[in-house]
């Protein structure tokens, strides 16, 4: 690399010796501690993404499962408590430790190089958000192994049933598990929501103006916004049922006055707004890469964004269509009736301007492209299920049967997952240095469009003809074998088409035979092509001066006075952070502070409920630790000097 | 005009015939969508609102995806790159037009407003039965006053895992299957004494939840024609109080059957999550012709009512014929019981033990073996039979006999399903109550009765004779 560094002398250094119980690793630090220590938006985004396909692999398999019991009538694959722990499980894991974080992983790596940052705003904070992230996963997962198994309550946790009183094991644990976890996984998207409001509005290039972000970093935006102000719902609802789990409460206990409903209310004013945390991440991908597999500029960018914005806004408004059927009374579920068919008119507009950016272009078809259409149609599907679902009289035939299991999977995989593996075809040659195999893309492609279909399409039917979702088997005599074997088979296409997928990513960062991917190999254009690829760990030498949306287009074909211009070299160089400790640190001291209260109350021998609070404490004081050493530690770091176009 | 709309849409055969067709191109094999529990086969006025409004919506959104999607094609078509030079190509960077997409909006609102007009309609319909003075109102929807005025109300309650139904306006408890006229409006009053349920008839009325702490409602009304189809009455609806119900439905299907020959014969199933044994926790559904519905509770009337059961022989007495009285028979075990029923007049003092010939044993001996067993196995601690029985655990067993499934809808209620039942029901049903249940372990008689032929057959003999 052509670079020279120097120690960055910071006028306390002197103070700073004073306060590091050691040292933050610096520029040569390489290995395990490279990856554990790192403050890199980009690697960050690398472990987010890579412990989410992880995740993606169990939850599949958990998945895979479920489909095995549906085989035929009365099967015997699993019992029915696996069989609702298998669900349960599936479903937080997909929604908490695969779509989103994967979302994150894109966020974290492109976001700052599409506005012409040099990283996100906090970078620490960055690592903290992996970290929390990691160990609510591995809280989620551990529950397998005590009390009770994992939670058997669906990923909804509808009270009462989550109630102890009406828990169907003796002292299960699974329920504190999930609500750990959820509590540390809501840390983590808070903290990396936070991190990047601060750094869209704060760290753009100059000439990046609001309306010249690329539409992904909109998404990013707008995505940020919908979770703080989603968490703090569901954080509030899990401490109540905390409290009525560990300490008696009565928040959702109605034998004692509480109230079910409030559960149902919380849970969705967060997990409405949840379902664009999913899809819209994906919908931003997929316009960027539309416009450039069609060599056109994105069709009504400025509505685009706008819609984006509505879906987020109106998101907030319309969370009791998921309770049609608990008796809210006619008043209210007209109202949200009206709003849920409202919010179809953004979604549609962005189906249109999509298929407009199209018109006239020059349409490539390859990989990305593939799975950019395959999320249009899939997720156009999805869309109008969902608009039958806003009406009432349609829900109350539908809820909870398989229809509304198609429904939501034609939007989350169809929607959400295609648009995901979109973005990983279309910005792994930037992220490896290498183009993927085209040849492979498509093949997988292809599997899981079929499988998907496969799968969950014969799911309506099955909807409509009465097979009602999360019953561990169905009786003979409905009529449901059939369709349940055709959408088994197809689940397993579905799992070999992920996996394959999987291994071409994972493969492309080691497989040196693959093509080098250059620049900007699809002529893509926006600011992250204008870079090399990989991308060096500084991202921009000197700091671009946006001239025009879509700047890396303009900079090839544009006229003169919108290519992007630099700021001048000056002697100070690149400064880059040194990495830190405590991030994983204080990560621990949470992971040990949730696993500490999990395990706080013991029976003595007399039968006496025991509460012991050493290891909370404890635990929590290496997290404070953790916080206080952070601020201590100072700003350490050391400077890179590129040469003039060394990006 | 969107009622007519989706009149039109609902019941143009045309449209009709076309949508089976494509239901039939999904279905393959099966071209009957029919099934027990669909809702695409609605036998009631408000599943049928349902029916035609979801019909609507598919039509709208097939035309909808047609559309979009041709459009898509047609794009793609037109403007693929057709070689490695096309693809290199710069078109003309024109990034909008607010003219189309103004346009493009304004379109969507107005298709949506074709969904939100009978949506809002069907609201109100689920949610509330019609007012028996609005005689409008009554005539668009085709029903007659009696038929709201003579409305029957039932008290739903759902517990882990299964359904207990309450009639307040006759005094009657039973379980597991709803007997409702098929004339008249059926108010459905919802509680649950545990986690949330959800009651889901789909051929009926679609579903409402059952939430702790709260009383939810919904109704329905059958439409009886659609039951009987082009059979009678007798065909379509057998009565239930004679038993007719359970011995036609026997004869005419196997339980395998995916179709069900018996019209007034419906499937329902608790659709929220509930715990283990959730996907266990089905109904039915029974209609009845008026006059069979009214024998139907008579019958249950006095089978439940505290006076008429059957009470020790008392000498001072004299008896008519027909007369039923319990009296102690050592054949059956040291200070047994056993029920009489007088073959003619008798005079105070004329017990089963001096007049033998007055008297005639009501039950077989396994039947009363089996009565004994149901207590001393400790059935009875759950199952409340001949009493309402309010609050018991278990399911309602009064007129068992009567039934057409066991186990919650699970089985057929025939001997050979029970005896399985009876010995393992934790195999059948892995999880139930009635095996896991506080304070039954492998100690509790239930849980030893594999083995024992005898014991199943005299229980099986007493509860089947709860007829």
């Amino acid at each position: 690399m052509a670079t020279e560094s120097i120690k960055y002398l910071a006028p306390d250094t002197e103070n700073k010796a004073k306060t590091q119980v050691f040292p933050r690793p610096g520029q040569h630090t390489t290995g395990l501690i490279d990856w554990l220590t790192t403050i890199d938006h980009k690697k960050i985004g690398l472990m987010y993404g890579m412990t989410a396909l992880f995740f993606l692999i169990v939850g599949g398999l958990e998945a895979l499962l479920i489909r095995s019991q549906l085989w035929d009538h009365n099967m015997d694959v699993l019992t029915n408590r696996q069989y609702n722990q298998m669900f349960t499980m599936h479903g937080t894991t997909m929604v908490f430790l695969v779509i989103m974080p994967l979302s994150a992983a894109f966020f974290n790596y492109l976001m700052p190089l599409q506005i012409g940052a040099r990283d996100v705003a906090f970078p620490r904070m960055n690592a903290l958000s992996l970290w929390c992230f990691i160990g609510g996963g591995l809280i989620l997962n551990l529950s397998w192994f005590f009390t009770g198994g994992s939670p058997a309550i669906g990923w909804f946790g509808y009270a009462p049933l989550t109630d102890t009183r009406f828990a169907e094991v003796v002292g299960d644990m699974g329920p504190d598990f999930w609500i750990f976890s959820l509590q540390i996984l809501g840390v983590a998207s808070l903290l990396a929501s936070f991190n990047f409001i601060t750094t869209i509005i704060n760290m753009r290039a100059p000439g990046m103006t609001m309306m010249r972000l690329p539409v992904f970093t909109w998404m990013t935006l707008i995505v940020s916004f919908l979770i703080i102000l989603a968490f703090p719902a569901i954080t509030i609802a899990l401490v109540e049922l905390m409290f009525d789990r560990t300490y008696g409460t009565n928040f959702y206990d109605f034998l004692e006055g509480g109230k079910p409903h409030l559960w149902q209310h919380l849970f969705w004013i967060f997990g409405h707004p949840e379902v664009y945390i999913l899809i819209l991440p994906a919908m931003g991908i997929v316009s960027e890469v539309i416009p450039v597999f069609s060599r056109k500029p994105l069709f009504g960018y400025g509505l685009i964004v706008f819609s984006g914005a509505i879906i987020g806004f109106m998101g907030f408004a319309v969370w009791s269509h998921h309770m049609f059927t608990t008796g809210m009374g006619v008043v209210a579920t007209s109202a949200f009736a009206m709003l849920t068919m409202l919010i179809a008119i953004p979604t549609g507009v962005k189906i249109f301007n999509w298929i407009g950016t199209m018109w006239g272009g020059r349409i490539r078809f390859d990989t990305p492209m593939l799975f950019a259409l395959g999320f249009i149609t899939m997720f156009m599907i999805g869309g109008f299920t969902g608009i039958m679902h806003s009406s009432v009289p349609i829900d109350a035939q539908h809820q909870d049967s398989y229809f509304v299991v198609a429904h939501f999977h034609y939007v989350l995989i169809g929607g959400a997952l295609f648009g995901l593996f979109c973005g990983f075809y279309f910005w792994l040659p930037k992220m490896t240095g290498r183009m993927l195999n085209e040849k492979l893309g498509k093949f997988v492609f292809t599997l899981m469009f079929l499988g998907f279909n496969l799968t969950f399409f014969p799911m309506h039917y099955l909807g409509m003809i009465g097979q009602p979702r999360r019953t561990h088997t169905y009786n003979e005599g409905h009529g449901f074998e059939t369709w349940n074997q055709i959408a088994t088979i197809g689940a397993f296409i579905l799992g070999v088409g992920i996996v394959i997928g999987i291994y071409q990513f994972v493969s492309a960062f080691f497989n040196k035979k693959l093509k080098p991917a250059g620049s900007n190999p699809w002529d893509a254009r926006t600011l992250e092509w204008a870079l090399s690829s990989p991308v060096k760990e500084y991202n921009f030498a000197r700091t671009p001066i946006i001239k025009a949306k879509d700047q890396a287009w303009e900079n090839n074909y544009g006229p003169r006075e919108n290519h992007a211009e630099k700021e001048p070299l000056d002697d100070h160089g690149v400064h880059m952070p040194d990495r830190s400790w405590w991030p994983l640190v204080t990560a621990l001291g949470l992971f040990g502070l949730a696993i500490g209260m999990l395990f706080h109350r013991n029976i003595d021998p007399s039968g006496e409920l025991v509460r012991d609070y050493t290891a909370p404490i404890l635990a929590g004081s290496v997290a404070v630790i953790g916080m206080i050493m952070w601020a201590l530690e100072g700003p350490g770091g050391y400077h890179l000097f590129p040469k003039e176009n060394d990006e | 005009m969107t009622l007519k709309m989706i009149s039109f849409f609902a019941n143009h055969s045309v449209f009709r015939n076309l949508f089976s067709g494509l239901f039939l191109l999904l279905a393959g094999s099966c071209s009957r969508i029919d099934h027990k529990q669909s809702a695409l086969d609605p036998k009631g006025l408000v599943s049928q609102n349902q029916y035609d409004v979801f019909m609507l919506s598919v039509w709208i959104t097939i035309f909808l995806f047609c559309t979009v999607g041709g459009c898509l094609l047609y794009v793609l078509w037109r403007y693929r790159a057709k070689n490695a030079e096309e693809a290199k190509e710069i078109p003309p960077q024109s990034h909008g037009s607010s003219f189309i997409e103004t346009g493009l909006i304004i379109a969507s609102s107005i298709i949506l407003v074709i969904l939100a007009v009978p949506t809002l309609q069907g609201i109100v319909l689920l949610n509330r039965v019609p007012d028996a003075n609005d005689s409008e109102s009554l005539e668009k929807l085709g029903l007659d006053r009696s038929q709201i005025d003579g409305a029957i109300t039932v008290n739903v309650t759902g517990k882990r895992f299964f359904w207990v139904f309450e009639y307040p306006q006759f005094g009657i408890v039973t379980a597991n299957e709803l007997v409702f006229p098929a004339t008249k409006a059926v108010r459905i009053n919802l509680r649950t004494e545990d986690v949330i349920h959800s009651f889901w008839v789909p051929k009926l009325a679609g579903k409402m939840d059952l939430m702790p702490g709260q009383e939810n409602f919904m109704w329905f009304i059958a439409d009886q024609k659609k039951i009987m189809g082009e059979s009678d009455a007798a065909t379509a609806m057998p009565a239930v109080h004679d038993g007719t119900m359970r011995s036609k439905v026997f004869a005419k299907q196997k339980f395998t059957d995916e179709f069900e020959p018996v019209g007034g014969l419906f499937y329902g199933q608790c659709a929220e999550f509930c715990g283990n044994s959730h996907a266990y926790m089905s109904f039915r559904a029974l209609a009845q012709t008026d006059e069979d519905f009214d024998q139907w509770v008579k019958r249950f009337q006095n089978a439940q009512n505290p006076n008429l059961q059957t009470k020790s022989y008392d000498p001072q007495t004299s008896y008519i014929k027909n007369s039923y009285v319990s009296f102690a028979d050592n054949k059956l075990g040291a200070g047994a019981n056993r029920e009489y029923r007088s073959v003619r007049k008798t005079s105070p003092g004329q017990s089963p033990q001096v007049a033998p010939g007055a008297w005639e044993k009501a039950h077989s001996d396994d039947y009363e073996k089996g009565k004994q067993l149901f207590s001393s196995l400790q059935c009875v601690q759950c199952h409340a039979v001949n009493r309402t029985g309010l609050g018991a655990k278990g399911p309602n067993l009064t007129l068992y006999g009567l039934r057409t499934s066991l186990a919650a809808g699970w089985m057929r209620n025939d001997e050979e399903s029970l005896s399985k039942w009876l010995k393992n029901s934790n195999e059948i049903k892995f999880g139930n109550l009635m095996w896991n249940g506080e304070g039954i372990d492998d100690r509790h008689p239930l849980r030893n009765l594999q083995d024992d032929d005898e014991k199943v057959n005299q229980l099986i003999a007493y509860l089947l004779g709860q007829s």
